[in-house]
């Protein structure tokens, strides 16, 4: 700190204090909310242990007995699934802006992608309950059943009542929201693939399509895939959105047809009910658990997105 | 040398216009012999690169540019609508200012054009990725580490390696548009090596800023200014008793 003030006029002086004080400010707030979120949760953490919660599939507020599980398993898949439709979506929309748009075309779709990421969760949420929920209710999802139901194994995912307010419609609202994200990622990283390694691929005869396949995509995966961790992490924290046709069912069940609770939905449908001090434990205990997920989540994605630009520089 | 006096490109009344209409080659007629080294020399945005890039047509890969006039090769106007571009930039090859490994190992960039023209068989492959090496002079320094990453190689390696590349296809002509430029002096020696000793194999065209290069590895020299070709004549020539006024003060030094 002294080294950073030494031997600046005194105006400097107050400048570089303000901003150092802002700058600090941010670490402090973090500390602080994992300190409290630790000490909030204690009561939980010695009840059912620090890890040991997070596998119990237990939630009866009335026994005040608390479990993790089946949130953290609402969360497991319903982010999975919506990585597993946007991954691909995202790339594309990547591929054609950067390599196959003509000029005119890039700007409205890239001012579009940006409008798609800055439409409040909210919205999407109440999108997701009025239209998009009895769509997949009383259409998509009878169509996959009659599809997919009858083959053995993976028939149980698509089993049970269709009511349209599941893992699956909360997967595919999560998907469109961070397909923005995917796509926004990938593109800044396929930009920097240098045009003389691009041209060098035509030049010895390579086509568009295998161009993108063999020079730019592998040139741009680490990008891609911090891209792809960055919204993972953003899946993982979302909650408006998925709240609406999620269900809060804290049932662990494998068919994507049934509803299912994540951290989140847990934390923003029961903190009003939350009654004894051992439930609001539960929940802290719970954010605890997202907080540290999101933590490691985004220094991975920092990691592979920095990493990227030295492997190729030298 | 072989078939000395054979014809490999002849450019007639070139024009060329990047896509903002900016007039880049102004009527430009030469020819290339077979087998022989042509160096383009002059200052920046004199047209040299614009004209090498027009041989395997690499502005099509942007919107707008637009030829006029013809470039034969092989009995044909490479301008023409009817030619397969995957085809031409298989016959004529390019090796650009800064070495472009592709992100595989440094088999599967030799191979990379081999497997694009439908070559799978492995004993075929190999065989092929060593005689480009060979070829390149890079086989010894590599040979034991063919499955590592290309980005591994030094400068220079990447470099002979990006050469290989373009020679397992078996063009008739490299373009070469500064090969060296990115290289340290011992590199550059080597690729200089190189490429006097390619063109027993291939016709080659080559773009360079320094004028001691195409000095000591040209045939020709073609000298160019704002566009339009001054002047070109065997190497010798050009270098000792130039026949314009512009190419003597440029490779005397006095501008550019």
């Amino acid at each position: 700190m002294t080294a950073l003030l030494k031997g600046r006029s005194p105006i400097d002086l107050v400048f570089a204090s303000m901003t150092a004080l802002a700058a600090f400010t941010v670490c402090l707030i973090m500390l602080g909310v994992f300190v409290s979120l630790v000490r909030e949760s204690s009561l939980s953490i010695n009840k059912f242990g620090a890890f040991s919660f997070m596998f119990s599939s237990d939630w009866d507020p009335v026994k005040e007995l608390f479990g993790a599980a089946a949130s953290i398993f609402g969360t497991a898949v319903t982010t999975a699934l919506a990585l597993f439709f946007a991954v691909p979506i995202g790339i594309g929309i990547a591929v054609f802006v950067t390599e196959i748009a003509p000029d005119s075309l890039k700007g409205t779709i890239g001012a579009a992608i940006e409008l798609l990421a800055a439409i409040p969760s909210i919205v999407y949420g109440m999108w997701g309950l009025f239209t998009l929920a009895p769509l997949m209710g009383k259409t998509v999802e009878p169509f996959m059943q009659k599809i997919f139901g009858g083959i053995p194994v993976v028939g149980h995912l698509f089993s049970g009542n269709t009511t349209g307010i599941d893992m699956f419609t909360s997967s595919v609202v999560l998907s469109i929201m961070v397909v923005p994200f995917i796509a926004s990622v990938s593109r800044d990283s396929f930009n920097q693939t240098p045009s003389i390694l691009k041209e060098s691929a035509y030049g010895v005869g390579a086509t568009r399509w295998e161009v993108i396949r063999d020079v730019v995509i592998p040139y741009s995966k680490r990008g891609v895939f911090g891209g792809a961790v960055l919204s993972l992490g953003r899946a993982l924290g979302e909650t408006m959105a998925v709240a609406f046709v999620l269900g809060n069912s804290k049932r662990i069940s494998l068919s994507l047809f049934d509803a299912a609770s994540t951290i989140t939905v847990t934390l923003a449908n029961e903190f009003t009910e939350a009654d004894t001090d051992m439930y609001l434990s539960a929940l802290y205990h719970l954010a605890l658990i997202l907080f540290t997920l999101s933590f490691i989540t985004l220094a991975v994605a920092k990691f592979f997105i920095n990493r990227k630009t030295e492997e190729h520089d030298r | 040398m072989n078939n000395g006096n054979e014809i490999e490109i002849e450019v007639k009344n070139l024009n060329f216009y990047y896509s903002g209409g900016v007039h880049a080659l102004k009527g430009i007629s030469l020819a290339v012999r077979r087998n022989s080294i042509n160096a383009f020399i002059g200052p920046s945005g004199c047209g040299k690169t614009t004209l090498l890039r027009c041989f395997n047509r690499m502005h099509d890969l942007y919107p707008g540019n637009r030829y006029e006039g013809e470039i034969i090769f092989q009995g044909r106007n490479i301008l023409g609508g009817d030619i397969d571009l995957i085809d031409l930039r298989s016959r004529v090859g390019m090796v650009f200012q800064k070495p472009t490994p592709f992100p595989m190992s440094i088999f599967e960039n030799v191979a990379y054009g081999l497997r694009l023209r439908g070559i799978k068989k492995r004993a075929d492959l190999s065989e092929r990725v060593e005689r480009a090496l060979h070829h390149s002079a890079l086989w010894d320094e590599v040979k034991d580490k063919l499955n590592e990453s290309a980005y591994r190689l030094s400068g220079g390696q990447q470099q002979r390696l990006v050469i290989a590349r373009a020679l397992a296809v078996e063009p008739e002509v490299l373009l070469f548009d500064e090969p060296t430029s990115a290289l340290d002096p011992i590199s550059t020696a080597k690729i200089e090596e190189l490429v006097v000793e390619l063109k027993k194999a291939v016709t080659i065209i080559i773009v360079t800023h320094n004028m001691q290069q195409a000095a000591r590895v040209s045939d020709t020299s073609g000298f160019f200014m704002l566009g339009e070709l001054i002047e070109i004549d065997s190497t010798d020539r050009i270098f000792t008793t130039p026949s314009n006024k512009l190419t003597e003060d440029y490779i005397t030094g006095r501008f550019g």
